[in-house]
């Protein structure tokens, strides 16, 4: 019984306060990336409006897969299995297409073991949001590089990554995709207004975002890291033990502009942002930016690649109006004089 | 029109006939309608039209018929078998032996030759370069069967070639000609040059016959009265349209042998089952990208509220372990058709086995159990393909069709198919708010009604939402390690499962009072059952026949083998997979007397090698 005056709740369009975007608490290890992402995914919901529970939370397996559990609580979802997220989705999606499908996937789940659905889904122009979190590793496996990791890095216990890396921003563009965008964890209001766009998007939306591992993207002779803070690397060798860190600084690069950003490692990620010439309706001049930026070691942010025309998935199965889940069970089962008609034909 | 029939009770009186012809006997008895004929031809070439006009007007006539097709894994070129077998009792197996054999192939032309026992009919193209028939011993009939194709047109000898040899078995066997034609034009629906061609062609066999071959052979047909009408139609055909009458939403397929024909036939009658005034469907379909995806396809369909299914077969069954253990554990109903094929591996893609018996009832790591309903007809392929759903959704659990190539890809004569006796059964869906409410808690595992089925909520609905997981989980849906958690999860879903079992279609018997010797077998096998049946009781023995249809075992099975005094589970593969399941799951006292006789060679299941292993396993037993 305060005197105080309640405190105003900023409401959203549907009079929703921003708990009604949130979810569980997380258990990721401190820090992580991840976690931004997700507060990103909350704010981008609550602030576009859109009914928390006409939205499906869709993931695979990893530790990206696991954060629709802290995001998002009155929306239905499906932790479904590694790599699998596409699929499951394309059928829930034919069953009922009224509904926001966010994927949340990570670079194992998307760029390996599941890397077929992704590229299935591009091609079908599936209507959802589809944001990897990546970070160059297997997380919930304890390190071990994934097929994004980039050349050079290296590990703690010494083996050196030479495999070259896929670049799903690339790989999207080829295909098709009909937005394709990159990002950082760390760059909440880039991010954010990414997530709204490719909320409104009808079509494929890919976001990969470089979201740091704090536990395992330690390695400290990669094309990304200049240094390397000796403290961490003695808390990190003990493998039982997952060091706190704060998230990564909050960063705003203005288009056409870099910024160098320290991560937890004190390893250095250089980010730019495209700048506002670019022409994101030019599959050329998006490969170029990225062909670029791999070039200077940087890794170019933005909305790289972006087409309205291509019809989605909804156009191509010749439904009817009302998602099928609405159909009336008279309707989906074909009537007796049908079958009647069918038997009597077989037998003329 | 007549139509064929198939066996009925009364045949069972008659004994089988010995129907091998006497040699040197220049006033032969005629053989009637109790043969069978061998088409050897290579694949690509339309010899599968001609046959199924020479099965589809014999099966017109009234005569029992059935067409088996041995077709490779190939598009052209190499040896194709289709074997006709005339049995006024009714016998669907392929016979014991040829009696009438068509040499077109030049590519098997030997083995065939040397297979064929004395006293067998060859019918074979004389215009076939370094190839000729030189046997004493059988009843040889050359005709120049490219000479006669040319004339009709040269560019197409070689797919007349095949249809001459049908006109030449419709002079020999007396074959009625207004059956044929109608036979051609159900074939070539509709195009007319097609069918004036074909008829041409027939003639031409016909007239060679009548005016160069002296018939020296027994065989012939004649047309039979049947008691009801009935049509041919394939396993693969029926089991489509049952899904459909089961409002089927989604189709999520991988092409595979031999089940594609099956997501064919769903995709052709969308536009007269399912579609509307505008052309828009009611049922989606999607072509994934393989196996796992179509899996994936079908569980976010259930997931999300709506009926999907997948069609497939055992490489496809293998391929979707993973998405089948999801859907048993996170409890999201889906349906899986598999019309098995011969393994393990790629095995032998286009022949039959029931291969998948213990990998459908067990599929996925850990421990799991799964509804499968297995037809043996295809009246039941159509019923089965709507009932699925409405034990998935039931159930709120994967459920299985178990059809194979033999019934699913070869046709079957049915009477017409029994429209749906029940409304769809969606299962324990909470969609209003107000029902909603009426929980005093709700929780998606929550076992509210003591039969292991919980309620759910849908995505989209606002009501009770989780996220699904094939993570550990508590009642309410939350993630949980807990060692009373899994171990009571487990126990519900054990519980579940265990529910189905007498919900589930009952097994089919056909029993004899003496209780000697039981037979429990399964699927296709039902066509071959009867003749085996009739082998062993004209030893003496009494034998009784009990159709398992689904799985988990029906407690009718138990009872049954309780009645006999010694039962044989019959099974199409090498395992004894069926025989597996009753071991571990029958009561000890009975486990005893239950002995498996497994065998398969790729081919349809021919009576007299199963009943000859019966008979040794009896033997053996009884010692």
């Amino acid at each position: 019984m305060s005197d105080k005056p309640a405190r105003a709740v900023k409401l959203n369009v549907l009079n929703e306060p921003k708990d009604s975007y949130t979810g569980g608490p997380s258990s990721l290890c401190p820090g992580c990336g991840h976690d931004q992402i997700s507060s990103v995914i909350i704010t981008a919901a609550w602030e576009n409006g859109i009914q928390p529970h006409r939205i499906a939370k869709m993931s695979g397996i990893g530790c990206s897969s696991k954060t629709p559990a802290y995001y998002l609580g009155q929306s239905h979802g499906f932790n479904t299995v590694h790599g699998r997220m596409p699929s499951v989705t394309t059928g829930a999606y034919a069953i009922n297409k009224d509904l926001l499908y966010l994927g949340v996937s990570g670079d194992g789940d998307s760029a390996s073991i599941g890397i077929g659905q992704l590229i299935h889904a591009i091609r079908r122009n599936m209507d959802m949001v589809y944001i990897v979190e990546n970070n160059g590793v297997y997380g919930l496996t304890k390190g071990q590089y994934s097929a994004t990791a980039d050349v050079g890095s290296k590990k703690k216990k010494g083996t050196v990554n030479e495999t070259q890396p896929i670049d799903l921003c690339a790989l999207a563009i080829n295909l098709g995709c009909t937005f394709v965008a990159r990002s950082f964890s760390g760059s909440k209001k880039q991010l954010g207004s990414l997530i709204k766009a490719a909320m409104s998007h009808k079509g494929f939306a890919l976001i990969d975002v470089i979201s740091p591992c704090v536990t395992f993207n330690n390695n400290d002779e990669s094309m990304r890291s200049y240094g390397y803070v000796k403290e961490n690397e003695i808390t990190l060798h003990m493998a039982d033990y997952i060091p706190h860190f704060n998230p990564v600084e909050e960063v705003d690069v203005p288009e056409g502009h870099f910024r160098d950003i320290t991560l937890h490692d004190g390893s250095t990620i250089r980010l730019e942002t495209i700048s506002e010439q670019h022409d994101p309706s030019n599959p050329m001049a998006a490969l170029s930016a990225l062909h670029d930026a791999e070039v200077n070691a940087k890794h170019v942010t933005g909305l790289l690649y972006f087409d309205a025309t291509k019809p989605s998935l909804a156009e191509d199965l010749g439904l009817v109006d009302v998602p099928l889940l609405d159909v009336p069970d008279e309707t989906l089962r074909p009537s007796q004089a049908s079958l009647d008609a069918l038997n009597a034909e077989f037998l003329a | 029109m007549l139509k064929g029939c198939v066996l009925t009770r009364r045949n069972q009186e008659e004994r089988v006939s010995d129907s091998i012809p006497r040699r040197g006997t220049t006033t032969m008895d005629k053989i009637i309608n109790d043969f069978t004929i061998n088409i050897a031809t290579a694949n690509g070439t339309g010899s599968q039209s001609a046959n199924l006009i020479l099965l589809q007007s014999l099966f017109d006539m009234g005569v029992p018929v059935s067409g088996k097709n041995l077709f490779p894994s190939n598009i052209s070129g190499l040896p194709t078998w289709y074997i006709v077998r005339l049995s006024d009792l009714g016998y669907q197996a392929p016979g014991d032996r040829t009696h009438i054999q068509i040499l077109v192939n030049p590519a098997t032309w030997d083995e065939d030759l040397a297979a064929a026992e004395p006293g067998t009919v060859i019918i074979w193209n004389s215009d076939t370069k370094k190839k000729t028939v030189e046997r004493e011993d059988i009843i040889s009939y050359p005709v120049p069967m490219s000479s006669l194709a040319r004339k009709i047109n040269p560019k197409i000898a070689k797919l007349v070639t095949n249809i001459v040899y049908v006109g030449v078995l419709a002079e020999l066997l007396n074959i009625d000609q207004t059956c044929l034609e109608s036979a051609v034009a159900r074939q070539f629906k509709g195009k007319e040059s097609a069918i004036e061609l074909n008829i041409t062609a027939l003639g031409l066999g016909r007239d060679y016959c009548k005016e160069n071959l002296t018939k020296t052979d027994p065989y012939t047909t004649e047309s039979r009265e049947v008691d009801r009408p009935q049509f041919f139609i394939e396993g693969n055909e029926a089991a489509a349209l049952g899904a459909h009458y089961g409002g089927v939403q989604l189709l999520a397929w991988y092409p595979i042998t031999p089940s594609s024909s099956m997501a064919e036939n769903i995709i052709a009658y969308i536009p007269r089952l399912r579609s509307n005034d505008e052309g828009e469907a009611t049922c989606a379909v999607i072509q994934a990208e393989d196996e796992l995806a179509a899996a994936g396809m079908v569980l976010g369909a259930g997931w999300a509220g709506g009926r999907g299914m997948t069609a497939t077969s055992g490489p496809g069954i293998s391929l979707m372990q993973e998405f089948i253990g999801l859907a048993y554990f996170a409890e999201v109903p889906s349906v899986f058709w598999d019309v098995t094929r011969v393994g393990p591996s790629t095995g032998l893609p286009t022949r039959t086995q029931q291969s998948d018996i213990a990998m459908l009832y067990e599929g996925s790591h850990g421990d799991t159990q799964h509804i499968v309903l297995i037809p043996g007809t295809v009246e039941e392929c159509f019923e089965y393909g709507w009932r699925a759903f409405d034990y998935s959704e039931r159930f709120q659990t994967p459920v299985f069709g178990m059809s194979d190539l033999d019934l699913g890809m070869n046709r079957w004569a049915c009477e017409g198919f029994t429209y749906p006796d029940i409304p769809m059964d969606r299962g324990k869906v909470v969609r209003e708010r107000e029902a909603f409410e009426a929980f005093e808690t709700f929780g998606r595992y929550l076992d509210v009604d003591g039969d292991g089925i919980p309620y759910r909520t849908l995505p989209g609905s606002g009501m009770a939402p989780i996220l699904y997981r094939g993570t550990g989980h508590n009642p309410m849906g939350v993630y949980s390690e807990k060692p009373e958690d899994y171990f009571n999860l487990m126990a519900r879903l054990k519980m579940k499962i265990d529910g189905a079992r007498d919900e589930l279609p009952a097994p089919l018997l056909r029993e004899e009072e003496e209780c000697e010797v039981g037979i429990v077998f399964l699927g296709s096998m039902e066509n071959s059952i009867q003749e085996i049946d009739d082998i062993l009781e004209q030893t003496g023995m009494k034998v009784s026949q009990c159709r398992i249809r689904a799985l988990p075992l029906h407690s009718e099975v138990e009872n049954f083998i309780r009645r006999h005094e010694t039962v044989i589970v019959l099974e199409i593969n090498r395992d004894g997979q069926l025989y597996g399941i009753l071991r571990r799951e029958l009561p000890n006292d009975l486990v005893t007397k239950v002995h498996s006789v497994a065998y398969s060679d790729g081919m349809p299941p021919r009576a007299r090698i199963y009943a000859e292993l019966i008979q040794e396993k009896l033997k053996e037993v009884s010692q």
